[in-house]
């Protein structure tokens, strides 16, 4: 709605918005256009395509990224179905490179589930052991490790937003509607589900999952951690490249960070069209097909069943991969097969303790880049014109916005460490916060763009017709209602923040360590209980934060009144 | 106090909502409008409070008392809404909604202000209450003792009374318009309901 300004309003409100715009479309557009010009060497290309071990590892980020996604979508899927949601955020809070850190402790030769398979029946498959088997149970070279644990940290990300889609007032209620009328029709709560919210709900997730598939082809911390390694994936051998004191090994790596670029929005591309051209009309095939009687218990247990099942399972290995983290940063001797250590030292922690700079590190990158990405996304929407909003400055605003996202980290690091280079920021305290709110301020408009869109526009006519401006709007009305929403969206901002690796090592030059940065180096060492130490606080840190959010953003109560009106009060 | 809308055109960039249109609304009475859905009898309304979606274009002229209001921002138009929801702010008691409202001054006279529309409402003792917690005819009469209290001087009515039943539509409509009739406030009302109709003389069809 416009509101009738005059002029010179309208002239400084809109000068305001692009201003307010520019703050961070520039440096993300200079960084975008810095990852473009790393590629333009053709020498570069040629030494790529000469690669030997070039095919094996594109195909085993193929093969990692599809498998993990569609794996992934599956399993939001079914959680959807139960609207299950309550322990998202503490799981959304476990960053990538510390779950997989989690995984490798229980899974790897040493790890918790051999021994207590060697405790259980004396051996595994019959087999006695009595050392740790050399068994590629991690960094395997199919890469199954890389793909359980991306489709676990990427299905909490899809249930993440489909939940934020389904508790949108306008959505849900029309949903909940929908099931309701469908089961009249003679649908169990499971086939109305399938069949009118399903459809409805992953035609609004098609974009995360294109940003899960792109994520996913291209990851290097995770793929360093659990990921194959010879060769290991293209995201990984870029990174390394890139990593090389040699300018055209450098180059390579570009070119190499480009062609999963290239093969990434193929792939995204890919989905969205068979999405469009194979699924939408299957799914309506199916929806015509008519409901198959069933009986009131049939409609309770299966409606019921799967979600639960599903949603017991997943928060069963995220508690595992917590106290696995918990349980080897105060380990000290643990022989094979023993069950549990012979020793425990908290030295892991007070060498933590005793490293204040590095949590302090995590800390303030958290909360600064957090706090900026937040009111930053929060003005631009108050302010950007919703004319603007309609046309092609709109598209292009989200098209930027958004892109980071498809980008894979290697190329997205290279970007901002030219930026940084550029500006003179390179290995500067300000450079690494650049970087970090660059990165976090995709996931923040992720996390804010429903609740800002789903807002009931009336309440602006209503408060100016009261009398009011844009700031009482804003600050009495608007974003106390929405405080939950934005609380929430600083707290994934955080969590982003802190499990920054690539963009905290580039452009920091490696003289910034943060909990992320020391828990991957630490993840190629033997100092198993100092890795899983920053690794849980790798998640500690993040789920304090979203706790605080849940605090801060906690539904009003209000005090009790004479008497409390219901449909008997009624007074007309 | 008088509203007076002389309309040229309202359009959409690919069609005329409504055009040559002259509605006078004398103080402390209610003009009806009627029409089909999408006839752009709720546009006309966002006309007169300037909150108009960007796709639409108005032409003409609305003044107030005389003063050309079409080209003043929203909260100078000293224009109050009333819509089929209540839209209470969830996160403020009764009492805060209606405060939100009450225009700057003392505190005390403020609050006398609220406590009365209050009693006026016969809602006095439900001050802190939760918005959430009222019956929908609460929610309405709080709703319009709130855009009472901004002392607007014209009152825009969209189907202000539609959600709510039989016997509680009557009682809401006495009390909408007798407190525009004992205040001398322009109103316009949207409806699709022939009986809201106040005066069949001052009933327009768009």
């Amino acid at each position: 709605m416009s509101f009738h300004p005059s002029l010179f309003s309208r002239f400084a409100s809109r000068s305001f918005a692009a201003g307010l715009a520019a703050l961070v479309l520039v440096p993300l557009a200079w960084s975008l256009f810095g990852a473009i010009a790393a590629a333009w060497d053709l020498a570069a290309w040629q030494a790529l395509l000469t690669q030997p071990q070039l095919q094996t590892a594109l195909g085993l980020s193929l093969w990692t990224g599809l498998a993990s996604s569609a794996l992934a979508w599956a399993g939001a899927a079914v959680l959807l179905s139960g609207r299950w949601g309550s322990k998202v955020p503490a799981m959304l809070a476990l960053p990538h490179a510390a779950f997989a850190i989690g995984v490798v402790l229980l899974v790897s030769p040493s790890g918790w589930f051999l021994r207590l398979g060697a405790n259980l029946w004396g051996g595994v498959g019959g087999v006695g052991l009595e050392s740790p088997p050399d068994w590629p149970t991690t960094q395997d070279p199919w890469g199954i490790g890389l793909i359980v644990v991306l489709a676990l940290k990427e299905m909490v990300f899809l249930l993440w937003m489909g939940l934020a889609v389904l508790q949108r007032p306008d959505f849900s209620r029309r949903l909940r509607l929908e099931m309701q009328l469908a089961q009249t029709m003679g649908y169990s709560e499971r086939a109305a589900w399938w069949r009118v919210g399903w459809p409805q709900l992953s035609s609004r997730l098609v974009a995360p999952l294109g940003a899960v598939l792109a994520y996913s082809v291209s990851v290097v911390d995770v793929a360093l951690v659990i990921g194959p390694t010879a060769p290991p994936t293209l995201g990984v051998l870029a990174w390394q490249w890139l990593q090389d004191a040699d300018p055209k090994t450098q180059a390579q790596g570009a070119a190499a960070a480009w062609l999963l670029l290239a093969v990434s929005a193929l792939v995204v591309a890919g989905v969205v069209f068979i999405h469009r051209a194979v699924f939408k009309p299957w799914a309506r095939a199916r929806l015509t097909r008519g409901a198959a009687p069933l009986t009131a218990q049939e409609h309770h247990t299966l409606a019921l069943r799967q979600p639960k099942a599903a949603a017991w399972a997943l928060l069963a290995v995220y508690s595992a991969v917590g106290l696995a983290l918990g349980l080897a940063s105060v380990t000290g001797v643990w022989l094979f097969p023993a069950l549990w250590p012979q020793t425990w030292t908290p030295g892991a922690w007070a060498a933590v303790a005793s490293d204040g700079d590095t949590l302090w590190s995590s800390v303030w990158l958290g909360l600064l880049s957090a706090s900026a990405a937040t009111v930053w996304v929060l003005l631009v929407w108050e302010w950007w014109p919703l004319r603007w909003r309609r046309d092609v400055r709109g598209a292009m605003l989200l098209a930027l916005i958004f892109l980071p996202l498809l980008l894979p980290a290697a190329l997205w690091a290279l970007g901002l460490h030219r930026l940084a280079l550029e500006w003179g920021w390179d290995a500067s305290a300000s450079g690494v916060w650049l970087a970090h709110t660059l990165s976090v301020v995709p996931y923040v408009a992720l996390a804010l763009y429903g609740p800002l869109q789903g807002f009931d526009p009336r309440l602006r006519a209503v408060v100016a017709t009261l009398g009011h401006g844009r700031w009482a709007f804003v600050w009495r009305v608007q974003w106390p209602l929405l405080r939950g929403a934005i609380a929430a969206a600083f707290a994934v901002g955080f969590a982003v923040s802190v499990a920054q690796y690539l963009p905290t090592l580039y452009v920091g030059a490696g003289r910034f360590d943060t909990v992320t940065t020391q828990a991957v180096a630490l993840s190629s060492g033997g100092q198993r209980s100092l890795m899983a130490a920053y690794a849980a606080l790798q998640w500690v840190l993040p789920v304090v934060v979203f706790a605080l959010a849940a605090w801060v953003g906690r539904a009003r109560r209000f005090g009790s009144v004479g008497f409390q009106a219901g449909p008997a009060a009624e007074l007309g | 106090m008088s509203l007076h809308i002389h309309l040229q055109s309202l359009r959409t960039p690919s069609r005329v909502l409504l055009e040559n249109l002259t509605l006078e609304v004398p103080a402390g009475t209610v003009h009806t409008v009627m029409g089909p859905s999408g006839s752009g009898k709720s546009s006309l309304l966002a006309a007169v409070c300037g909150t108009l979606d960007a796709g639409l274009q108005f032409a003409g002229r609305i003044t107030l008392n005389g003063l050309r209001i079409d080209n003043l921002p929203t909260p100078a138009r000293r224009v109050g809404l009333l819509l089929q929801d209540d839209l209470l702010f969830a996160h403020m008691t009764v009492q805060e909604n209606l405060l939100f409202a009450v225009p700057k001054g003392p505190k005390a006279q403020r609050h006398g202000h609220v406590m009365q529309a209050l009693i006026d409402i016969e809602m006095q003792d439900f001050s802190d209450a939760d918005p959430a917690t009222l019956s929908g005819g609460q929610r309405a009469r709080v709703a319009l003792a709130r855009a009472l209290l901004a002392q607007p001087q014209a009152l825009l009515l969209d189907e202000p009374f539609s959600k709510l039943d039989m016997r509680l539509r009557e009682r809401m409509r006495a009390l909408v318009f007798g407190a525009i009739a004992k205040r001398g406030i322009a109103a316009l009302l949207v409806t699709h309901d022939s009986a809201d109709i106040a005066n069949p003389r001052q009933c327009t069809h768009a």
